[in-house]
């Protein structure tokens, strides 16, 4: 495999790698948020609706944009039945046709399908339905488009590896 | 075109078997079929226009809030070592008698699935501590290992456990659709606290069964249980046993009660919980800064892994939908014979079937959105239905030879014990497991009785 794509594989996988380093802190800003929550309503009978809405919020940044690593990671569930026996190439070549022919189309038809829907809510600048909420529910529609990008993004690497895996075994 | 969602559902089984992860998998071939429909008229493209909306309401999801901080409180509670702690306590204390060993794993098994929740880890954590001692001990291979599988699979039932807040979710918006369908339009609703409720009596049962068969075997079979070690001069250390097992009960207690309690919702008691494993661990000193980003990493991953299922399964379950799908699902039920009970004994059938090649996330992801409104319009309990699905998947993780459960203990077992033995020791277990399923439809009551006494 020519060089540029190692170093443009290896590229992606380090920005996938820091997003999701970055929100996996958002994990421990959750439980922590949500016992103040529970602290100030039972302990002070108060609370802000703002508040809960950022939970929302950090959840929502944790599972879209901690995914593409997590593919990379290759956390993402298989049905392993037959998997789990195959040799190396085999799964490359399983990886590489699911890469391009199931993976990289739900990607980028997510990204399509959004566009308008994320710049509708960019337009109104769309705030919370509920008073006292989070004015910025465009940001949090635009999750969806950050998701599907990183997603295409990891998959370009995941297809890159694959084929390198794919054609290196046969030179061996 | 009802057909082609037939043929869709077979598509996806098959493309599932080749291995590709699994959101893609369902949603990647759900859009090829789509994309030939709309190419030679047969698919509406509006059906696909809904898709950024349901993401979305993924997004606002306030219940599913509480799977990531389940898991947050799970993969510390294990990352600290309450497991490890539990399990050498506990069996110091019962390893002096007969079958004690076998005790312990089955006692620590209902506590790590009441605080952790997590199968593997537990199958894991247990077939590296206490499947050597025993066997070391002269335990009958089969015995010990069955005993171990079986009590892994606890966490799946016993509450707090994520497959019930996500089994939760997704029944009430069934229940919520099916009331809308038959006209009723200020619908009951179903919780994940109902749920958790509902499990109570079951999950006591299942535990109490797996006692009595395991001291039952101890008294008759002596020769399953090897010798007891009666170690004379280390007694058992009060204190130390104290301190293994008082932070993650009063963890279960908080939890659970504040739940059961009414005073927190699930989502809040999660919360608390994440927190309590914090200080548990931190107490324990066993919170380290790499260990904590270790954790958030760790949940960031199981989350996304979630997560990423539901929203290939809710493309899939757009197309189809779109190509009729429901109401080939609900004219199948209309016509079998025998009504609403054939109709459960097939769903339970094919869940059961589905267990094998999938996980508790995907099936209620994919399949109880599907068939759950259709049953629960024929007037099913859905609380009732939802612990009989646990109930039938945690049978299933636990059956030869596709189980989930044994892979995790052979992968971790001595070469000495051949799998053979393992799916011997495992068929006491099942049985007992298909007897609680039998009661369960029998008196449904076991089930309803509890959150009808809390919730009035």
């Amino acid at each position: 495999m020519p060089s540029c794509f190692l170093s443009l594989q290896q590229w992606l996988d380090t920005l996938n790698r820091k997003l999701c380093v970055v929100v996996s802190w958002f994990t421990l800003l959750m439980a922590l948020l949500t016992l103040l929550i529970v602290v100030l309503r039972y302990g002070f009978g108060t609370g802000w609706i703002a508040m809960q809405e950022s939970v929302l919020y950090l959840h929502a940044a944790v599972f879209l944009l901690g995914a593409a690593h997590t593919l990379k990671a290759d956390e993402h569930v298989r049905v392993d039945i037959y998997y789990r026996k195959m040799r190396a190439k085999r799964k490359a070549l399983v990886n590489l046709g699911g890469t391009l022919l199931l993976a990289l189309p739900v990607n980028i038809f997510i990204f399509m399908m959004s566009w308008d829907y994320v710049v509708d809510s960019w337009q109104l600048l769309e705030s919370s339905q509920q008073s006292g909420g989070l004015p910025a529910v465009f940001i949090l529609k635009s999750f969806i488009l950050v998701f599907a990008a990183t997603m295409t993004l990891q998959n370009i690497a995941e297809a890159l590896a694959a084929f390198g895996n794919v054609t290196q075994e046969q030179v061996a | 075109m009802e057909y082609m969602s037939l043929l869709l559902f077979l598509a996806v089984c098959g493309v599932l078997l080749l291995g590709y992860p699994v959101a893609y998998s369902l949603a990647g071939t759900a859009l090829i079929f789509a994309g030939v429909g709309i190419a030679t008229g047969n698919f509406e493209v509006a059906y696909l226009q809904t898709i950024p909306n349901r993401l979305f309401g993924i997004m606002n999801n306030q219940t599913l809030l509480a799977v990531p901080l389940f898991v947050f409180m799970g993969i510390t509670l294990e990352k600290s070592k309450v497991a490890e702690n539990l399990l050498t306590s506990i069996s110091a204390l019962f390893g002096r008698f007969n079958g004690g060993l076998a005790l312990a794993v089955i006692l620590v098994g209902m506590l790590l699935a009441a605080s952790t929740g997590i199968v593997g880890a537990t199958v894991v954590t247990m077939g590296l501590l206490s499947l050597p001692s025993m066997l070391k001990r002269g335990y009958d291979p089969a015995f010990a290992a069955g005993s171990i599988a079986a009590t892994g699979t606890l966490g799946q039932i016993i509450p707090p456990s994520i497959a019930l807040v996500i089994l939760g979710d997704v029944l009430s918006s069934a229940f919520q659709q099916a009331q809308l369908d038959m006209g009723i339009f200020s619908p009951e609703s179903v919780s994940v606290g109902d749920l958790f409720v509902g499990a109570i009596v079951p999950g006591v049962l299942l535990v109490a069964m797996y006692i009595l068969y395991v001291v039952g075997k101890s008294f008759l079979d002596k020769s399953a249980v090897g010798v007891a070690v009666d170690s004379g001069s280390e007694k058992p250390d009060v204190k130390q046993i104290l301190s293994a097992l008082l932070p993650p009960l009063s963890l279960i207690l908080v939890v659970l009660g504040s739940i059961l309690g009414g005073y927190a919702t699930p989502t809040e008691a999660s919360g608390v919980g994440a927190c309590g494993a914090l200080v548990i661990a931190i107490t324990r000193k066993q919170l380290s800064f790499s260990r904590l980003r270790e954790i958030m990493l760790n949940t960031t991953k199981v989350t996304s892994m979630v997560f990423l299922i539901l929203i290939g399964a809710s493309i899939f379950s757009v197309v189809f939908r779109g190509y009729g799908g429901e109401e080939l699902i609900e004219s199948v039920f209309a016509s079998l014979p025998g009504g609403t009970f054939s109709a459960i004994l097939l769903v339970m059938v094919v869940i059961f079937l589905l267990g094998f090649i999938l996980d508790f996330i995907e099936i209620t992801f994919v399949v109880v959105p599907i068939v759950g409104p259709v049953l629960l319009a024929m007037g099913v309990d859905p609380v009732w239905l939802g612990i009989m699905i646990a109930v039938n998947l945690q049978t299933s993780f636990l059956t030869p030879p596709f189980g989930f459960a044994l892979f995790y203990l052979r992968g971790v077992a001595p070469e000495s014990v051949k799998t053979s033995q393992i799916y011997k020791g495992v068929i006491p277990f099942i049985i007992m497991q298909i007897l609680l399923l039998v009661c369960l439809a029998i008196w449904p009551e076991l089930v309803t009785w509890l959150p009808a006494k809390v919730y009035g």
